[in-house]
């Protein structure tokens, strides 16, 4: 159940009338404007959000310490919006890059440190191929763009890719490789694009990593934990490599081979709105309800 | 003067009215909000007395041969109510998901409520006031918990370097997901992928299941275990019949 708070605002002053030269009444307040918002700011408690951007407040009932570190996303729905909207399946896809740059810039306003994003999964290349051709297009054209890098830039994002690389073609490995390289240096939210990416592959590859460490005796047999395991995954380069909140479009309550190992204690939002179709409102409601989650990771909290 | 005095009262006056009217449209918007949730969560109570009667008739036929193998997360929390989760067990067998060839995978559960869960095995379950009795003959459950998951990687990942690289002279590893599978079911830690996740507690997450087993399975929130009901238990498991998987 959420409350949806409402701010009415009613304003006028009987001192704003004034007096002028010719003993006339002068009344400088408009008539009164009553407005409604849904995003005020008026709440103390609110932090600023000091990034690369500007500084936004956070939206009512929203708390910046109760604000998720990292918040993966499963774009789900381009093709049912197009079926929906009578479009091509194309345009249900750019859409959704669209709206990929939406979310990021909101979540870069609002402090987030990492969002990971699945845009192509290893099992997707069963796809029509003019379909997974465009996609591939799509992307090199995301990556290529100099008005995204602006975009990224202006607001300190940087912007990493996971996946098997291997098989992509060449321009498109070159283009996010360059992405990568141009945007290291920022240090607000990071974007990880999951692109050919799949659970099971990545924990696979770090098996085979520390099989090899232990093979030319960098490491002992013994040594292998879990905790040995994470820094071998795809996700070991990032500050928090396990998604606080993962949210899913489209109605769909799965998690299709994505980030298996890093989502154990994850929250999971499951929404019906298809991807193109999630607006700001949608992505906070997500939040909002992360924030009072009282997460246990498997424990007990114990009363004293 | 007169005249700027009167105006004045007048502002004052349409002044504290117009904040009288906003407030009381607020406390109308308020009042029109509650009652709506208040009707839904009505409904919500209403359809899951329907369903468990077995009144819905869209409920009664569940085409359950979907579920092959159903698995339940339950809080550690909420799982000390040892009462709670054997009727939960007993919901699950009356409703036919426990029969001879399915296995429910449980997690979250001690020691003491595995043995006791364990007796459902050969019991007869009937759901007192519902039109899913049945008598069971033999139920699978299997007990999983945290250790299930991450550090049985790390166990399979100790094999599979015995495997390809004690006994070979390999210069790179070549094995593949299904040997991650094989080494997992030699270790112990093995087991089928459930189709459907059924969580139960406070959090919406799946609370460390083992990671490798659900690639394309359908996750539920059901809710807190203390509130379970037996409608919202049929309503998860009717609407996962209805669903379309891609795998891609």
């Amino acid at each position: 159940m959420h409350s949806i708070m409402l701010s009415l605002r009613f304003s006028l002053s009987p001192s704003n009338i004034t007096l002028t030269k010719k003993n006339q009444y002068h009344f400088g307040t408009k008539f009164p404007k009553v407005f409604a918002t849904t995003t005020s700011s008026s709440n103390s408690d609110n932090g600023n959000v000091g990034l690369g951007g500007p500084e936004v407040a956070l939206p009512e009932g929203l708390k910046r310490e109760l604000m998720p570190k990292h918040v993966a996303v499963i774009m789900d729905g381009h093709r049912r919006w197009a079926r929906q909207k009578g479009l091509s399946v194309e345009q249900g896809h750019r859409a959704g890059g669209e709206k990929m740059m939406v979310l990021t810039h909101l979540c870069s306003q609002l402090g987030i440190k990492v969002l990971t994003l699945f845009a192509f999964s290893t099992e997707n290349w069963i796809r029509p191929k003019e379909e997974v051709g465009f996609l591939m297009k799509l992307f090199l054209d995301t990556a290529s763009s100099q008005e995204k890098l602006d975009k990224w830039t202006r607001n300190d994002i940087r912007v990493s890719c996971i996946g098997d690389k291997s098989i992509l073609s060449k321009p498109l490995r070159e283009a996010l490789t360059l992405l990568e390289e141009k945007t290291k240096s920022n240090s607000g939210l990071h974007v990880m694009i999951a692109l050919n990416y799949s659970g099971r592959h990545d924990i696979l590859q770090a098996t085979k990593r520390i099989a090899k460490k232990v093979n030319n005796r960098l490491l002992e047999v013994e040594d292998i934990d879990k905790n040995l395991f994470e820094q071998e995954l795809e996700t070991h380069c990032i500050e928090f490599p396990e998604p606080d909140l993962l949210i899913r479009t489209s109605g769909e309550q799965r998690l299709s081979n994505f980030m298996l190992w890093q989502l154990a204690y994850t929250e999971l939002y499951f929404t019906n709105k298809l991807f193109p179709d999630m607006e700001e409102a949608d992505f906070i409601e997500a939040l909002m309800s992360f924030q009072p989650r009282q997460r246990r990771y498997g424990g007990y909290i114990t009363k004293t | 003067m007169d005249l700027g005095n009167e105006v004045q009262k007048i502002l004052s006056w349409t002044s504290v009215c117009g904040n009288l009217a906003l407030h009381l449209i607020w406390l109308i918007v308020h009042l029109i909000i509650n009652v709506w949730y208040s009707a839904l969560g009505i409904a919500r109570v209403v359809e899951n007395t329907l369903i468990s009667s077995g009144l819905l008739k869209s409920y009664n036929a569940i085409n359950i041969s979907k579920v092959r193998y159903l698995a339940v997360v339950i809080d550690s929390e909420e799982a000390r109510q040892t009462s709670k989760v054997l009727e939960l067990l007993r919901w699950l067998a009356s409703i036919g998901v426990l029969k001879k060839s399915q296995t429910a995978i449980i997690e979250g559960l001690n020691k003491s409520q595995k043995a006791t869960a364990s007796k459902i095995k050969s019991q007869e379950a009937i759901v007192e006031g519902s039109n899913h009795g049945t008598l069971v003959e033999h139920v699978d459950l299997e007990f999983v918990s945290f250790a299930d998951s991450k550090p049985a990687v790390a166990k399979a990942a100790n094999l599979l370097f015995a495997k390809h690289y004690a006994s070979t002279i390999l210069e790179k590893p070549n094995f593949t997901e299904s040997d991650i599978s094989e080494a997992l079911q030699a270790v112990g830690y093995g087991g089928p992928e459930p189709d459907l996740l059924l969580v139960y507690g406070p959090v919406r997450c799946h609370l460390g299941f083992p990671a490798w087993r659900i690639r394309y399975t359908e996750i539920v929130h059901i809710g807190p275990l203390k509130s379970m009901k037996f409608g919202s238990l049929i309503k998860a498991i009717h609407k996962f019949t209805k669903v379309h998987q891609n795998y891609g």
